[in-house]
């Protein structure tokens, strides 16, 4: 039995019929293909299916799609274009946040919900904030000192 | 992958496309896995005509299996045929329009197994042993003889997992007209994949395409043909239709590959002024259920021998290397394999003979590191390059001004400590070095292949397989600077064996020794020539291995009440030889550091005396997280090597392998104990202050 689902994507209204277990991740990825949310755990600790859902980062793989009925989501694929880049991205860019580039829509979504919060960020603080995203790659620190130069910019 | 200058804009776009990513028109499979250790399956009821059980999908592929000297030959089918040997083995695959009704039809099937509570996992293994190996080298009797001290020791590594943020995952497409496979898999070897599935799957290795998508991360991970791999593919061609199986964290967890749990009891012969005279080295590692592909049995035990005391002048060296079977995920490479292990126990031993001396630890590595180069060493290692006093000289003044913290710290109650890391570690193993093991499933070549397209484009394809590393930004700026192009003008294609030339793949460090060789001579060649469409220049290099070394420090604070470690300082001195890219190579050495910090403070898994797997989530395996890890703080020294083309050696594993030394002295310093075994955690803290 599939369900009524309105939800708000990346500014563009869409009503799909789901099925109740579809998480919100399955639904972004596969339903409509969205795919730069990117699923590393299934179980909401690796951050990598972080997306905002009415500005707040939350982890689509713990979510069903059906709780996101009336409500507005925002994942990677709305935060840039190509040759626009939102500030993040281009600090992600510049300070080498990123290197087999998976865990990294996660923590532009983390990372967009904290600039966006208007709290003062340190550098002291920000990488307790960033604990709910797992980075294998870099060593957090050049996430760390992207994240920053964002919050400066602003 | 097709790597142009725009590949980092679509990865922070998350445009990148990998594995779960493409859309093929594929039926989801999904595999059922024992809950038993080792058991004999009775029988297996399937949903009807929607799975395959392991004696079925025997038809339809070969097993894998590595021979070589010292190794039992053990077959690893894609699916469990009579018994399963871990939890987590696969025993049928299932498939379905989607991941739910395929996990679905997983959980609808039914089982019936006899566990088996004793007795040899194999029956060409009836003592467990899957590898063992013994060497010599030097006068070791005359050595140890004459010996002041004798200190006697025993380390222990963790069993761990690579943890590559996305896991694995196949695709597979038979093309029943032309009669061709095509397999877009996460891996890091693409011609292996491809060889194997070949001879797996009795095709022509013409008829197979192996095709990477973006990689996730590999970490080693991916370096191995896994039967996972087979099984979809076998599928795919048993169906006439696109197969795809997209791995989940649980299953990378219990049943993808581990690692580095390993036992080193050393003996070391000192004279009366503390120099090392020779090592006695018994290493021993559970090794899993299987021999894994290609790198076998012997994969750990055979780096953690020939790591062991690397930098340090020895007269004789004796080893005894062994790997044991159990009933666990079989093990396999992840960043550093063996070379952790011996780093860890070599440096330990090294505090701990300081100690035993009345010496300042760094006084006594800088007494007993080899001096000239290049050189044989009692192990038998060929070392080409390095400045180890260099390396030791620039931990100089950090490590004195740390002392001086360390003593305020220490006045003021505080668990404060100071650990070096000193190693060497080989890198770039070629086919020859594999041939002398007997090893003869690793290709060992590396290749590239130059090419003027139209309009003076360059195209440069390689063996190689960029995992996150930044292949074609190295190969852009080296094609610019060796052809004086510009950089937007280089195009670089990896991992498409229809595309690419035949190498080994990407591990082990060998890209920036072998494949940047081969590469750098291609182009050397294109350089002497005139730029016209159509030039073409293939290069294949067969490396010999080179020895990248380094010094890390590490200064860690222990809170008194929780007894968790934290690395408030670390300092990498890394001679990778030549430093090709250096944005590149400091992005190996900080994330390096950063798995070594894992390794040596959380990362584990456990199972029951029983055989349960005690890891299954992100909740259980922990891996370091933003707040764990400061700032790394990196220098470079660059002794060149004679054997590569741009005098680079690697830094892939340099980082992992340091750390897992400097990480663990300080710990070791901080709480004053013998801290033998990893990892680091709050408990163990706990106990050896006890006791």
């Amino acid at each position: 039995m599939e369900q009524s689902l309105r939800v708000k994507v990346n500014g563009q209204a869409v009503k799909r019929e789901v099925p109740p277990r579809l998480t919100l991740a399955d639904f972004l990825r596969d339903r409509l293909r969205l795919t730069g949310t990117h699923l590393g755990c299934e179980h909401g600790v690796c951050g990598a299916c972080t997306v905002l859902l009415d500005g707040d980062a939350v982890r689509a793989c713990l979510l069903l799609a059906v709780q996101a009925d009336g409500r507005e989501v925002t994942t990677v694929e709305g935060m840039g274009e190509p040759g626009r880049l939102t500030p993040l991205q281009r600090a992600f860019l510049e300070h080498g946040a990123f290197q087999c580039g998976f865990c990294t829509p996660g923590f532009l979504a983390t990372g967009e919900a904290l600039l966006r919060s208007g709290r003062r960020l340190s550098r002291a603080e920000l990488p307790d904030l960033l604990a709910g995203n797992l980075c294998r790659c870099t060593g957090y620190g050049p996430i760390v000192d992207a994240i920053l130069e964002a919050a400066g910019s602003r | 992958m097709k790597a142009g200058s725009d590949a980092e804009e679509l990865l922070v776009r998350g445009q990148g496309d990998f594995l779960a990513d493409l859309h093929l028109d594929a039926l989801e499979a999904c595999f059922v896995r024992s809950p038993y250790p080792h058991a004999r399956v009775q029988s297996i009821s399937l949903p009807g005509g929607r799975g395959l059980t392991g004696a079925q999908l025997a038809r339809l592929a070969g097993p894998l299996r590595v021979d070589g000297p010292g190794l039992k030959a053990v077959p690893w089918w894609p699916l469990a045929v009579e018994k399963v040997r871990f939890v987590g083995e696969a025993v049928a695959v299932v498939w379905a329009e989607d991941r739910y009704l395929a996990e679905d039809l997983a959980d609808e099937t039914e089982v019936d197994y006899e566990p088996i509570p004793a007795g040899p996992l194999h029956e060409e293994a009836p003592d467990g042993v899957l590898y063992e190996s013994r060497r010599e080298g030097g006068d070791f009797e005359a050595a140890f003889g004459r010996a002041a001290r004798v200190l006697e020791r025993t380390f222990k590594t963790a069993r761990q997992t690579p943890l590559p943020l996305e896991a694995r995952g196949v695709v597979a497409r038979w093309d029943g007209a032309a009669g061709r496979l095509t397999v877009w898999t996460s891996t890091q070897v693409p011609n292996l994949v491809r060889t194997v599935l070949a001879s797996s799957l009795q095709l022509a290795e013409g008829d197979v395409r192996v095709i990477v998508p973006v990689v996730g991360g590999g970490f080693g991970l991916k370096a191995h043909v896994f039967p996972e791999e087979l099984a979809v593919a076998a599928l795919a061609r048993h169906l006439g239709r696109t197969v795809r199986w997209v791995e989940d964290r649980r299953e990378n967890l219990l049943a993808s590959a581990h690692a580095h749990e390993e036992t080193v009891r050393l003996r070391l012969a000192l004279d009366d002024q503390g120099h090392f005279l020779a090592v006695d080295a018994e290493v021993s590692c559970d090794v899993g259920a299987y021999s894994v592909f290609p790198f076998s049995a012997s994969l750990e035990p055979v780096t953690t021998g020939q790591t062991l005391f690397g930098p340090y002048a020895l007269e004789a060296f004796r080893l005894h290397a062994s790997g044991l079977a159990s009933s666990k995920c079989p093990a396999g490479a992840y960043r550093g394999v063996g070379m952790n292990a011996a780093a860890f126990a070599t440096e330990r031993m090294v505090d701990i003979a300081a100690r035993e001396l009345g010496l300042d630890p760094l006084e006594l590595r800088r007494r007993n590191a080899i001096r000239e180069f290049p050189t044989v060493t009692a192990a038998g290692r060929e070392l080409d390059s390095g400045d180890y006093l260099g390396l030791l000289g620039r931990l100089d003044a950090p490590y004195r001004e740390l002392r001086r913290q360390q003593a305020e710290a220490r006045r003021e109650g505080r668990l404060f400590g100071i650990g070096v890391g000193f190693f060497n570690e080989h890198s770039g193993t070629g086919a020859s070095e594999y041939q002398t093991r007997g090893i003869t499933t690793i290709p060992g070549v590396d290749s590239a292949r130059v090419r003027v397209g139209e309009e003076g484009t360059i195209e440069i394809a390689t063996g190689g397989a960029d995992a996150g590393q930044g292949h074609a930004e190295t190969y852009r700026l080296l094609a610019a600077r060796e052809l004086g192009v510009a950089a937007e003008k280089v195009v670089v294609f990896e991992g498409d064996t229809d595309a690419c030339p035949p190498g080994s793949g990407t591990f082990v460090s060998r890209g920036a020794v072998g494949g940047l060789t081969a590469l750098t001579e291609a182009l050397r060649e294109v350089a002497e020539k005139d730029l016209a469409p159509g030039l073409e220049v293939t290069r294949v290099v067969d490396p010999k291995q080179v020895f990248p070394s380094g010094a890390h420090l590490a200064a860690v604070e222990v809170d008194p009440l929780g007894l968790n470690p934290r690395v408030i300082r670390y300092l990498a001195v890394e001679d990778c030889g030549v430093v090709v890219n250096e944005r590149a190579a400091e992005a190996q050495v900080r994330g390096g550091v950063a798995m070594g910090m894992g390794g040596v403070l959380l990362e584990e898994i456990r199972y029951s005396e029983d055989g349960q797997p005690l890891a299954s989530t992100l909740l259980d395996y922990l891996v370091p997280l933003a707040p764990d890890v400061p700032e790394i703080e990196i220098e470079h020294q660059e002794s060149p090597s004679p054997l590569t083309a741009l005098g680079s050696k690697g830094v892939g594993e340099a980082g992992t392998i340091g750390a897992f030394a400097a990480v663990a002295n300080a710990v070791a310093d901080a709480v004053q104990a013998e801290l033998n075994e990893l990892p680091c955690s709050p408990d163990r803290i706990f106990h050896l202050r006890r006791s």
